[in-house]
């Protein structure tokens, strides 16, 4: 099967700056893909050789069955990470000209727009200037303008950054909608368990370099082992061994740090005083976990 | 080709719709106009009312009588004495009231009286007009039309080969006046687009922009669409003097002989849309470079300076119009389109210059959006970077980024 996406080894620098080292991945017709990584990654600037908007100075890249051109440009759509709609245009007049840009007609534009806003609850501030909009309108509207011209890939750069639970419920059925109609989508995100509920398969990029590739299921496996669950009474921070600790409903949640071994975290916990264990278990790790575990843990790369 | 007449179409909706565009735009033709209209409104309340004569020769008494082309004119009532004229101004039936003494035919000399201020320009026009009618009444026909219409002058260079205009008036002030449209729309459009590229970069529109279209096609299409806002200034302009001119030549007397110097308009008109899209190209370039609007204004003022040069030399276009300074700013593509109007109405320019000049200016303006484009490609996702020069010769010498 041959990939909608294929990023080969690619590298950009901004002066001094290594942007993107080494990354690569490919993404599949109809998947849907998450690109993780921690701010300052090289998620942004990986997506922008995606789409042309920089040239990578090593590597490959190609999209769609080869290098991107004009006609390509119309097959893709864009959710950029900070909003990109024109501020001073009213609302249904920027997604009609965004999706003429993309090769739609004026007339087929206008009434696409019309049933998506209806869709998004968006028509009656049709006419309202973008600026006017609130945070969730506006990203709402981004979404909008990426779908209305029906693109065969979409690129979605956090698309429920400022949503409300509900709204942010209404767009992942949009995405997975989407991925039934056979699209082929690339989402980057903070949000593990969007990543967990939507993707198939991500690629974890850290400095500017790809460490984690796979999919999820196969992936969360791999690092069994690298958490565990506690209940109990005490402290149960700062244990060696242990990269991030959080108290969720009552248990503790312990990340491991690479190399780390669960039956150590138990001795050090057993041998600290005033503490009382009343539960301890390894736990599937969560893609938060994993995601801690590799960033901070270990910074050699590890392909499932 | 149509993303760029989207792009084009768009943003001139966008800039037109602006409260500031139509209040910028026509804010002066709407003064202009209304002065028009009140100093005809003001003519048609006072002005229109008879002149009186009081003809102590005895001469035109014998021989008044009206110009042929007297309906136009104010009327012109004789009375026997001065105290009668006095008498029907102060019930005014007439506007005023002219004497001509005894020894008129020999000394020229006449006397004007009014009630509160001189005669009107039109009664003075017109009563002038009167004399000389009646000083050539006895003349053939054909001779005296020709006395009252004088001459219909056309002036050439010596190789024949271009008109120089006769109306001096027009002459000097059209140059300033076109000049100074440019220097404004430079200005405008300048501080325009500086804002819409950097607001295009502060708003991440660029990055969505930036996957629907080629750079060349959007800063082609931000051009094209603000060279379609210049020339809808242009149109505006033109017919408010049209109209201006139509409606006050009626009235005002001054406005009678003023012909429109089509040719240069013409000529203008051929280097307005070239210079245009050059400081669109540099000031798109400018705005690709900078973080911040200041930065970039900064910068928009040293290169409009550019654009203003030709004033500082205009007495050495008028001393010695066809001097080498004068020819290297004519050819010099950000100085050509004021040197050329103010050198038109001053000599002959000749035609090497203009063609050179014009094909200069063209190639610079095509170099000036190509190179902006691809400046703009290299700045445009640099947030929070500024551009330095070096940066900027080398995204137009690369392919791109």
């Amino acid at each position: 099967m041959t990939p909608t996406v294929t990023i080969s080894h690619v590298a950009k620098s901004f002066g001094q700056v290594h942007a993107v080292e080494d990354v690569s991945f490919e993404v599949y017709a109809g998947e849907i893909f998450g690109l993780l990584g921690p701010n300052g990654a090289g998620k942004t600037t990986t997506i922008r050789m995606m789409l042309d908007i920089f040239k990578p100075e090593r590597g490959e890249v190609s999209v769609l069955g080869g290098a991107i051109d004009e006609a390509k440009k119309n097959r893709i759509g864009y959710l950029p990470e900070e909003r990109g709609l024109y501020k001073d245009l009213k609302l249904e007049a920027t997604l009609i000209f965004l999706a003429t840009l993309k090769g739609v007609s004026e007339t087929t534009a206008r009434k696409k727009a019309v049933d998506w806003l209806k869709r998004l609850d968006l028509y009656d501030h049709r006419q309202k200037k973008i600026q006017e909009l609130s945070k969730g309108m506006q990203q709402k509207a981004q979404v909008i303008a990426t779908l209305l011209h029906d693109p065969d890939l979409i690129v979605v750069d956090e698309p429920f950054a400022g949503l409300d639970p509900v709204n942010t419920r209404l767009i992942e059925d949009i995405i997975r909608e989407q991925q039934q109609a056979g699209k082929t989508i690339v989402m980057s995100t903070h949000q593990m368990y969007q990543v967990e509920a939507l993707c198939g398969r991500i690629a974890l990029i850290n400095k500017g370099r790809t460490v984690l590739y796979g999919e999820v299921d196969q992936i969360k496996h791999n690092f069994a082992g690298n958490a565990i669950v506690v209940k109990g009474q005490g402290d149960f921070t700062n244990v060696p061994g242990v990269l991030e600790t959080r108290h969720t409903n009552g248990d503790w949640h312990m990340a491991l740090a690479a190399g780390a071994n669960p039956q150590d975290v138990f001795k050090a916990l057993a041998a600290r005083e005033g503490l009382k264990i009343e539960r301890f278990e390894i736990a599937e790790p969560s893609l938060d976990d994993i995601f801690i575990s590799v960033v901070q843990g270990n910074p050699e790369a590890l392909n499932a | 080709m149509r993303k760029l007449w989207i792009v084009a179409k768009n943003e001139y909706a966008k800039i037109v719709r602006k409260r500031s565009f139509l209040l910028g735009t026509l804010a002066l033709p709407i003064f202009f106009i209304g002065i028009m209209v009140l100093s005809i409104v003001t003519t048609i309340g006072t002005d229109q009312q008879p002149v009186g004569y009081v003809d102590q020769t005895g001469w035109l008494s014998a021989n008044a009588a009206p110009p042929a082309d007297s309906a136009q004119r104010l009327k012109m009532l004789p009375f026997v004495d001065e105290a009668a004229a006095r008498t029907a101004l102060q019930n005014k039936q007439i506007q005023a009231f002219y004497v001509l003494p005894k020894d008129y035919l020999q000394t020229g000399k006449i006397m004007a009286y009014g009630w509160d201020k001189e005669p009107s320009a039109a009664a003075q026009s017109d009563f002038r007009y009167f004399l000389r009618a009646n000083l050539v009444a006895s003349l053939p026909q054909d001779v005296r039309q020709r006395a009252l219409d004088g001459i219909n002058l056309t002036a050439r260079s010596a190789d024949g080969a271009q008109e120089i205009n006769g109306n001096a008036i027009i002459n000097f002030f059209l140059p300033f006046a076109l000049g100074f449209f440019f220097i404004m729309a430079v200005m405008n459009s300048a501080t325009y687009l500086l804002q819409a590229v950097t607001d295009e970069k502060e708003s991440r529109t660029i990055e969505v922009m930036a996957t629907s279209l080629s750079p060349n096609q959007l800063i082609g299409g931000k051009a094209l669409g603000l060279i379609g806002v210049a020339l809808t200034q242009i149109v505006i302009l033109c017919l408010t003097i049209g109209i201006g001119l139509g409606l006050g030549s009626n009235s005002i007397d001054f406005l009678r002989g003023v012909r429109v110097p089509w040719s240069m308009l013409g000529v203008a008109l051929l280097f307005f849309v070239p210079a245009y899209v050059l400081i669109a190209g540099m000031m798109i370039a400018v705005g690709a470079a900078v973080t911040e609007v200041r930065q970039g204004q900064q910068l928009a003022g040293a290169l409009n300076m550019l654009y203003t040069i030709p004033y500082f030399f205009v007495i050495i276009f008028m001393t010695n119009p066809n001097s080498p300074l004068s020819t290297l700013l004519t050819l010099f593509p950000t100085t050509a389109f004021v040197t050329i109007t103010l050198r038109w109405g001053l000599s002959t320019i000749p035609i090497w210059e203009l063609i050179a000049s014009w094909i200069i200016l063209v190639g610079s303006a095509i170099f000036s959006i190509w190179a902006a484009a691809r400046v703009f490609r290299s700045g445009m996702l640099r947030y929070g970077q500024r551009l330095n020069l070096r940066a900027m010769l080398s995204a137009v010498r690369v392919k791109a980024e």
